[in-house]
């Protein structure tokens, strides 16, 4: 009975622990929204296609403009799913594109996903470039036409590029930009 | 297993300090720990502190319940708990509140508003410079452009290369409006520009376009695209390209003034986030101080406590009388002296209780001797204090006070001695003890107490207790009527012996000298004188025998007791007695069945015998209905007879002393009788008791023990 009563004790504190931890990591709110995911075949390659519609509160658009810049980390998964056990990994591949204000010039300055640099004046035009991403590449094949293959998609602020002090401030849940996961068959 | 609550507070401090380093690092350095490691270490801490909470919580708890149960040391646990908590909280809540001020003012000050006007002067400098080095590129590429616009095709490139050595222009590239390079004029030989885009060819076209691109974060360049308004308006439209860097020293100081805004901004931005991270962690300090403090206070408290705990438990034991409560050595400290000495205080106290117990063992030994010998004591003894109140006495004193309990402890001694009998001895008593205020020596007085009849001499001994505080009193009280009785008789053996011996041998002589003279003179003298002489022969003859009668009494009750015993039975001696009597009719025999033999005198019993009987028929002589009545019951190791009359009795003024000589309420008789009946059962071991029957008659009883020798 003794033991049971410690052991519950210790079990809320753990539970309690890990909501914090959790509340500190994690956000529900979604401010990317992929869509129109095409995957094109090239040879042996596949590429991904698609387009985001990037919603940035005031906050965000004016911490660019202070000069943070933000680098977006676009993830991709093809997962085997599997009907009874849990879906597994086959491929992951990770991508990032960034946008960035350059004050002397006065230029928002952004890196596409495949390196491209290019340069705005204004940042509707900057965002409205990495909003769509183009020929993401990635290999795979299906050897087995039996088995059922997913392509899982999303994309999130890297909060790790941040400025020291905004990744630590986990209170602060405005750098929780997130998107849908976009769930394609292949 | 139980582990001590220090370790685990020990072990606890270690890894809270552990984790506050790691987590001040964190915050200081950005490289050296990322921010997944940050939050890490910031749920541990959490974690940390939580279980830190719990542990003080469950402590509270347990000391709650120790006082609860009312343990010793707990109470004492808690008022040192609350005193070492205040002291560590008070002092380390206000090194926090200073340090989140301080902090606050320390994290604005940084952002002065003349640091932030300076950089964006700073900024704005940079740009106005560019912005004057691009006017001055736009007016060099429009005049290369409109020189280029009059001049032949076959010109273009002397005209190009010559305006851009004499403007001083690195690179200057004409492309027509589907991008093909039309013609290139460098710094540097065998340049192969790249290929603008389209949007900017196309944007060039329309008017003058400028622009400022980076290479390698280092250098600046000014790309500006004109079109070239050819003469021929027929011929494709001309774009001219000109790049131009910046020059090092003042790309420099842009891009670093740039760097700085930039960072600055970046910090102005963080600033909230920077106080948020900073206090957190300063207040994850101050919990984990605060609780460590508290929890560090409860090992201390107890460290403290714990001794004088067992210090209380010791003493609780010591005054239930368990004096082997030894509390183990508590280091070299006050407590630790104070602990050995009262070990030593208990060791000594054990000794002197042992000793105490040996000496109450001794006395109760003596008082149980004392009480022994004062119980078998046939004297009384009576110890009084001061008010005569009774604290100690035998049973003997009780028996002969006539209290029906033996115990007298408490009483008054005057409640005691309430009998009207008893009131001479209390008179000397109470006399003794008012008198008595210069410790007399004791004093001793014998009384004549008469109780039913009989006459008792006791001997009243009072002797003062020497005592400092208390005086007190010894009674003793002795009963001596036998011996005061048997002097008596001793005495009376002694007249009857010399009585007997003077008085009888002249007796002889007398008779006979009286008898002569009559024989000699009858014949003599006339008759007249004859008869007178006869007369007064004849009373000395008679007056000498009955002197003689009673000379033999006074022989029998002086003489040795000599008997000679031997087996009889007493029922059938009676019978023989009576049968010598003529009054058998007025004797009434009544006797149990198997009377058993007696080994006595047979004489001397018979004499007995005769005597109560004669004393009876004495009794009876005025008696209308005289009746004699004997009785011989048969007793458990003796046989007891019984001689009653119902004759005048004995007055009660004597009936107390009938037995002694000459005691008798007969006119004539010489009162040895029942002197002498009682020598002769006193002589056979027996007992004799006379006593009247209600107003008349007496009753004698005689009891002898029954068996041979």
């Amino acid at each position: 009975m003794h033991f049971f009563k410690k052991f519950s004790i210790i079990l809320i504190v753990v539970s309690i622990s890990l909501l914090i931890i959790d509340r500190f990591s994690y956000s529900e709110e979604n401010e990317i929204l992929i869509k129109d995911v095409v995957i094109n075949d090239k040879e042996n390659l596949k590429y991904i296609n698609f387009n985001q519609e990037i919603s940035l509160d005031h906050l965000i658009t004016k911490a660019i403009k202070k000069g943070i810049p933000l680098v977006f980390k676009v993830t991709v998964k093809i997962v085997e799913i599997k009907d009874i056990w849990l879906t597994k990994t086959v491929l992951k591949k990770v991508g990032y594109y960034q946008i960035e204000y350059k004050a002397l010039r006065k230029v928002y300055k952004i890196k596409d996903i495949n390196g491209n640099k290019y340069e705005y004046r204004f940042i509707d035009e900057a965002i409205q470039k990495i909003s769509k991403v183009e020929d993401l590449e990635f290999s795979f094949i299906n050897k087995n036409k039996n088995k059922n293959y997913e392509l899982w998609l999303n994309v999130s602020l890297e909060r790790k590029k941040l400025p020291k002090p905004l990744q630590v401030n986990y209170f602060d849940r405005t750098w929780n930009v997130k998107s849908n996961k976009s769930i394609n068959k292949l | 297993m139980k582990i001590k609550l220090k370790y685990i507070i020990t072990t606890a401090a270690f890894i809270g300090i552990a984790l506050l380093i790691l987590l001040a690092k964190a915050i200081s350095n950005s490289d050296l720990i990322s921010s997944d490691s940050f939050r890490i270490l910031l749920g541990l801490n959490i974690i940390f502190i939580c279980s830190l909470i719990i542990l003080i919580a469950v402590q509270i708890f347990r000391l709650l319940q120790s006082i609860k149960k009312e343990i010793t040391g707990s109470r004492l646990t808690l008022r040192l708990v609350l005193s070492f908590a205040l002291m560590g909280i008070v002092p380390v809540l206000i090194v926090y509140l200073v340090s989140v001020n301080f902090l606050t003012k320390s994290i604005e000050s940084w952002f002065d508003v003349k640091v932030e006007s300076a950089l964006e002067g700073g900024l704005t400098l940079g740009q106005k410079t560019i912005d004057i080095l691009m006017s001055d590129i736009e007016l060099k590429g429009k005049s290369i452009a409109y020189s280029i616009g009059n001049a032949e095709p076959d010109q273009r490139n002397n005209i190009l290369t010559d305006l851009r050595a004499k403007f001083g222009i690195q690179d200057a590239v004409i492309f027509d409006q589907d991008s093909l390079i039309i013609e290139v004029s460098s710094e540097k030989n065998n340049l192969i520009p790249p290929i603008p885009n389209i949007e900017d060819l196309e944007r060039g076209g329309r008017d003058f376009f400028g622009r400022i691109e980076e290479a390698n974060g280092e250098q600046i360049y000014l790309k500006a695209f004109t079109p070239i308004i050819s003469k021929n308006v027929m011929s494709k439209k001309l774009i001219l390209q000109l790049t131009q860097p910046i020059p090092a020293s003042i790309a420099n100081l842009a891009l670093s003034v740039e760097s700085v805004y930039s960072e600055y901004q970046q910090l102005t931005y963080s600033r909230n986030s920077l106080k948020i991270i900073y206090i957190l962690t300063l207040t994850l300090v101050l919990l984990l101080a605060l609780l460590s403090s508290v929890a560090a206070s409860f090992v201390i408290s107890r460290k403290f406590s714990s001794p004088l705990a067992m210090l209380a438990d010791a003493t609780k034991e010591i005054s239930k009388g368990n004096y082997k409560k030894i509390i183990s050595e508590q280091g070299k400290d006050e407590i630790g002296v104070l602990i050995r000495s009262f070990n030593s205080m208990t060791s000594q106290l054990e000794e002197a209780t042992k000793n105490s117990e040996k000496d109450r063992e001794r006395l109760e030994l003596a008082r149980i001797f004392l009480e022994t010998i004062l119980a078998h004591l046939s004297t009384g003894v009576i110890v009084i204090d001061e008010k005569k109140i009774i604290r100690l006495n035998n049973v003997s004193a009780s028996k002969m006070l006539q209290n029906k309990e033996s115990k007298m402890n408490g009483k008054l001694i005057k409640v005691i001695l309430n009998n009207k009998i008893f009131e001479p001895l209390y008179e000397f008593i109470n006399t003794y003890i008012v008198d008595n205020k210069k410790n007399k020596k004791e004093i001793s007085q014998e009384f004549k107490l008469n109780k039913d009849n009989q006459e008792r001499t006791i001997m009243l001994q009072i002797t003062p207790l020497s005592d400092k505080k208390n005086k007190s009193y010894v009674l003793v009280i002795d009963d001596i009527s036998e011996v005061t009785k048997a002097q008596r008789h001793s005495a009376w053996g002694e007249i009857a012996r010399r009585l007997a011996h003077e008085i009888k041998n002249p007796l002889t002589p007398i008779q006979l000298s009286a008898e002569r003279i009559q024989h000699k003179f009858s014949n003599k003298l006339s008759k007249e004188d004859s008869i007178i002489l006869e007369r007064s022969t004849n009373t000395i003859v008679n007056q000498v025998n009955a002197l003689k009668i009673m000379v033999n009494e006074f022989a029998e009750y002086a003489r040795p007791p000599k008997i000679q015993k031997d087996t009889i039975r007493i029922d059938s001696l009676i019978d023989e007695v009576i049968e010598l009597y003529e009054i058998d009719k007025i004797i009434k025999i009544k006797k149990d069945k198997n009377i058993p033999i007696i080994y006595a005198d047979q004489n001397k019993l018979r004499q007995v015998i005769i005597n109560l009987i004669e004393n009876s028929q004495d009794a009876l002589k005025t008696i209308k209905k005289p009746k004699i009545k004997i009785i011989i019951k048969k007793k458990i190791n003796e046989v007891e007879l019984i001689v009653e009359d119902n004759g005048i009795g004995i007055p009660d003024e004597i009936i107390g002393r009938i037995f002694e000589p000459y005691v008798t309420s007969k006119k004539t008789g010489t009162g040895l009788g029942l002197a002498i009946v009682h020598k002769i059962i006193e002589e056979h071991n027996g007992k004799i008791k006379i006593e009247r029957i209600n107003n008349s008659g007496t009753r004698v009883i005689i009891k002898l023990k029954s068996g041979k020798k």
